[in-house]
């Protein structure tokens, strides 16, 4: 118990010290989450009229930004996988650091569904006893599995950071099998997220069974970029060293699952246009336009453009072997998924409506700026975790030892 | 009375409609009380022949709510607001009595008080047997045609009907039927049914027209009549589509946010 | 003959005789101050967490009764799930706050589906004009929001499509698709005909119908297998033993999904706290129907419940110009719709969806 005390303050502690970049950067953060919260507050008070929702576009950047993080959630297993299926070294080593990312992103998509909410003070409606909880509703199930997996992580992660800290044997009766679950959890995150589009008929853009693969790799592309270019800003600014091997494994993920995921893009491009049934005008609309109106498809195309040169740059030895640019690529990839992800598949289910009405998505200032404040909120959570996570593996927080300021 | 009739026969010659419009509702704007000024009437099926007035049943209930831009009913606060039995009718034996009723329409008709006071009553102009149409083929009836010009250009049949085919021939304020017995205006399904019978069988199922008030099928309906949404005299009108009187819509739906027009709507989705 | 002793409309009538929960009284706080103590002396531990809130509010808070009301209101259950004497609470409560807001005595209805009712309605396709009374009636019988400064802040649960008539032309028979060789793959010659997804919502000609145009109105479908109701992860939309899928509007947490689950969009979002001026404000209403909404819940038509729970008509059928809305139990082999459908030529709207809608368009 008493270990447990002083860890918590030990981990406080040395969360809360750092340099004048960890305070301009985590001040930074906090502007934007202050004005997240302002408005949040607009949006509950006046309600989603300050969005650039309407009735016939349901949903826009929060549902989008919600499938995106769910899949940067999920990619945090091409980590864990690696490491305890396969026991890469170099992956091993930092296996604790993708779990405390899924933390944050699973914390950050828990705030877009708040976010995309009408009535978030109702969310206790979905929470037994008090409320009703309903097996047949895809959503029902994304926030079960969500939860799950964000306690999974918990668990993983902070166990192991622990055990470190006390200097314990890990207890591998249990942990190594709740790694297992985790990962296949992690699977079935993003698989119920895309469920929760693909299973309405109503919407023909994201009727279809190639929607949870797609996803997946999506997530797997775009995940692991991130990754590797929180990885690079670890090793540059920290004394924690992660292995080129690690990165050099992501790299080969984040490409191949990128060139999976085009090869997905295209073949429906392919299905879709070759008939063209009224069920493509959807795609229809993101590619080309449709009745005149051409809001999606800048969105479209950069997307397009960003993900074949991300892969194609990916095919160079040159950006591959120097982390200097391969920065490019990771970056390229991340916002090229991203776009895909929301301009790219969540609006345009929404357009044409289904009878036909054709309307477009214009996002408000309080949209843009609620998006942008639950990232900073997510970053903000992302380097607390991280920080105390290198720290332990370190050696700088240890049970008995003095707390060593950062750096 | 009689200086109400030439009144409305002037109406009646002005506009050409037979069923024009009630007398008192043409009075109305003449009247400079401010009431009148208040007074919001709307129409309900066929503008110019199903006017009703807008009236409080008790206070902030009102018999109906009218249209700001077209003036058309658009709800109705008491559907049997001036309604009356409609009288026996073959194959709605299984309908409660008073459980079908109607707005009469006789009341409406504007030269209805005259055909009755002024010409048809036996009293006024002797029209001795000769004007009578003897038989049934069409011959000219000189004084109703200057009264009503249109009757010469009856838009309905194609020439293979004529006046006294729906109108009896001794009492004007009537219709009549294949007996040639008299049929009230309020009830025009019998007269219509007699060539239009599959519409008359939809009619009385409530398949066809309108009825308002309960739905059940045993409840109580308001049915409207067959001249309550058609004019018999005129149902051939180039002015039209399949079969209806042009009206002005209602407003088009909010524009949706980010949307500036809905011109794209005119485009094709792809341009061919 | 007086209208107030044949209205089944009458709003006092109602509450007196068909109704079966008590009916409002005089000073509804009162009332609800009455029935919480009451159902708190007799139903004793086996109280609901709204009551016990309610009670709790109205007994610490009696100078601010209005607060305390709406208080109680956040914390009732899914009204399927209540008890009589929980609803009849939550109606008095509803009661007593919407009379204060719209300064007239609001009704709220609760009577529960009749047994051997299954309610259906059957449009006539050929008939419709495109005059959009139907819209605007919905809009005066539902209390939508009807404000018009920002957009989405009116919202009309009919939607009538202009679809064009098309024709095939002698003049366009070689407009195609030449491929390489000059030989046409597909021709040209059509302007589209009856296409659902190349039709008008924001027609505004000056008289309709328009000779090249036919009209198709486009509301909830009332669907027998409802995928809205599917999705719903509080199940706070539910079909009635009579038919219509309805909305606890108190219970609904804005999630949207059930948005996109409708093939028909029929739903509705209320973006902004709805802009429903008193005197346009329609008293009589049901629970699940009509009442007024709140910001950030789903709404959509529920064929007029209020009306339809007392034998009424819909509003949408009343004023329909030309009769081509059609109304009635489908289990009374009398009724209008049963007879459509044993006489006429029928179909639904996206049938292969299997949504099993009970709304028919017919034509005849």
């Amino acid at each position: 118990m008493q270990q447990l005390i002083s860890f918590t303050t030990d981990y406080t502690r040395y969360v809360l010290k750092g340099g004048t970049k960890f305070y301009a950067w985590m001040g930074s953060l906090a502007v934007l989450i202050v004005g997240m919260m302002y408005v949040f507050y607009l949006q509950n008070t006046d309600g989603l009229i300050v969005t650039g929702m309407t009735s016939q576009i349901s949903d826009g950047l929060y549902l989008a930004n919600l499938v995106f993080l769910v899949g940067v959630a999920a990619g945090a297993v091409t980590i864990v996988f690696p490491a305890y299926v396969y026991h890469h070294e170099g992956m091993h080593k930092v296996a604790v650091l993708g779990e405390m990312l899924a933390i944050s992103a699973v914390i950050m998509v828990m705030v877009f569904v708040f976010a995309h909410m009408g009535r978030p003070d109702r969310l206790w409606h979905m929470i037994p006893p008090w409320g009703i909880y309903s097996f047949s509703s895809m959503l029902g199930w994304d926030v079960m599995v969500l939860n799950g997996y964000l306690i999974l992580n918990f668990i993983c992660g902070f166990y192991y950071l622990w055990c470190k800290y006390s200097g314990n044997p890990i207890n591998k009766k249990w942990f190594i099998p709740l790694v297992y679950v985790a990962i296949v959890w992690a699977l079935s995150i993003h698989t119920v997220t895309a469920f929760l589009m693909a299973n309405n008929p109503a919407r023909p853009m994201w009727f279809h069974s190639m929607m949870p693969i797609r996803f997946i790799v999506t997530a797997f592309a775009a995940g692991p970029s991130l990754i590797i270019l929180i990885f690079l800003v670890i090793r540059k600014n920290t004394k924690f060293w992660v292995d080129d091997s690690a990165i050099k494994l992501l790299t080969t993920i984040v490409q191949f699952c990128l060139g999976i995921a085009i090869f997905l893009t295209l073949s429906e491009v392919v299905v879709e246009l070759y008939a063209r049934t009224e069920h493509a005008n959807g795609l229809y609309y993101l590619m080309f336009g449709l009745h005149g109106l051409t809001g999606l498809v800048p969105w479209f195309w950069s997307s397009l453009v960003l993900m074949v040169g991300a892969f194609i740059l990916f095919l160079i030895p040159r950006f591959r072997n120097d982390f200097k640019l391969l920065t490019i690529p990771c970056a390229m990839a991340f916002v090229g998924i991203w776009i895909e992800k929301g301009m790219g598949l969540i609006v345009p289910g929404y357009i044409p409506s289904p009878i036909g009405e054709v309307t477009e998505y214009h996002p408000s200032f309080v949209e843009w700026l609620l998006v942008l404040g639950i990232w900073a909120f997510g970053f903000f959570i992302l380097t607390i975790l991280l920080k105390g996570a290198i720290g332990i593996m370190l050696g700088e927080v240890k049970f008995g030892g003095p707390a060593v300021a950062a750096k | 009375m009689k200086k109400l009739a030439i009144y409305t026969t002037v109406l009646a010659l002005c506009g050409g409609a037979f069923y024009a419009v009630s007398a008192a509702e043409q009075a109305a704007p003449a009247q400079p009380a401010p009431e009148a000024a208040k007074e919001v009437v709307c129409f309900e099926s066929r503008k110019g022949a199903s006017e009703v007035t807008q009236r409080d049943i008790k206070p902030g209930w009102p018999n109906v709510k009218c249209s700001p831009k077209t003036g058309a009913a658009l709800w109705y606060g008491d559907p049997y607001d001036g309604t009356v039995p409609m009288g026996k009718m073959p194959g709605l034996d299984k309908i409660p009595e008073g459980h079908a009723v109607i707005k009469p329409r006789s009341e409406k008709l504007a030269l209805m008080p005259m055909c009755g006071v002024s010409c048809h009553n036996g009293v006024g102009p002797q029209f001795s047997p000769p004007t009578l149409p003897k038989g049934k083929k069409p011959v000219p009836l000189p004084t109703m045609e200057a009264m009503v010009p249109d009757l010469k250009d009856l838009q309905h049949g194609r020439g293979r009907i004529w006046c006294m085919d729906c109108h009896h021939t001794t009492q004007r304020n009537k219709l009549v039927d294949h007996f040639g017995d008299p049929i009230s205006f309020d009830q025009p399904q019998l007269l219509c049914g007699k060539c239009h019978g599959d519409k008359l069988r939809d009619w009385r199922d409530g398949i066809h027209g309108k009825r308002i008030g309960e739905f059940t099928s045993t409840g109580k309906k308001r049915w409207f009549t067959c001249t309550e949404c058609h004019n018999p005299h005129n149902v051939q009108d180039g002015a039209r589509n399949r079969g209806f009187v042009q009206l002005q819509p209602e407003p088009s739906p909010q524009l949706p946010r980010g949307m500036k027009d809905a011109s794209h709507e005119k485009l094709h989705p792809i341009p061919h | 003959m007086t209208p107030n002793e044949t209205l089944p409309t009458d709003p006092a009538k109602e509450q007196s005789s068909e109704c079966p929960v008590p009916p409002m009284s005089a000073d509804p706080a009162a009332n609800v101050l009455k029935t919480s103590r009451r159902d708190f002396l007799k139903s004793g531990g086996a109280l609901s967490l709204s009551s016990l809130m309610g009670t709790a509010a109205l007994m610490s808070q009696s100078g601010d009764a209005e607060a305390a009301v709406e208080w109680a209101e956040h914390f009732q259950k899914n009204y399927r799930l209540m008890t009589p004497a929980e609803k009849a609470e939550a109606r008095l409560r509803l009661e007593k706050r919407y009379s204060d807001e719209y300064g007239k005595k609001v009704s709220v209805d609760t009577t529960e589906a009749q047994p051997g009712v299954l309610m259906g309605y059957a449009l006539n396709i050929r008939k419709c004009i495109g005059c959009r009374r139907c819209v605007h009636a919905c809009v005066a019988e539902n209390n939508q929001s009807r404000g018009t400064k920002r957009p989405g802040e009116k919202i009309e649960w009919i939607q009538v499509l202009r679809m064009e008539r098309g024709k095939f032309e002698q003049e366009k028979m070689n407009h195609g698709y030449p491929e390489g060789l000059g030989i046409q793959v597909g021709g040209n010659a059509y302007t589209p005909a009856g296409a659902v997804l190349e039709g008008q919502y924001h027609y505004n000609p000056e008289k309709v119908p328009e000779a090249d145009a036919t009209y198709m109105p486009i509301a909830c479908m009332q669907c027998e297998k409802p995928p809205c109701v599917k999705v719903c992860p509080v199940r706070t939309t539910y079909r009635e033993a009579d038919g219509p899928v309805v909305i606890d509007y108190n219970w609904c947490i804005g999630c949207k999904m059930c948005m996109n689950a409708c093939p028909y969009w029929a739903r509705r979002f209320n973006l902004t706290t709805p802009v429903l001026p008193k005197e346009e404000m329609n008293p009589v209403t049901h629970y699940l129907g009509n009442r007024p909404r709140m910001r950030g819940v789903v709404e959509k038509c529920h064929w007029c419940l209020q009306r339809t729970r007392h034998d009424r008509y819909p509003a949408c059928v009343e004023v329909c110009p030309v009769g081509a809305r059609k109304f009635g139990n489908l289990l009374d082999p009398e009724s209008e719709v049963s007879k459509i459908l044993e006489r006429k030529n029928v179909f639904r709207l996206k049938a292969e969806l299997n949504t099993f809608p009970k709304f028919f368009y017919f034509y005849d």
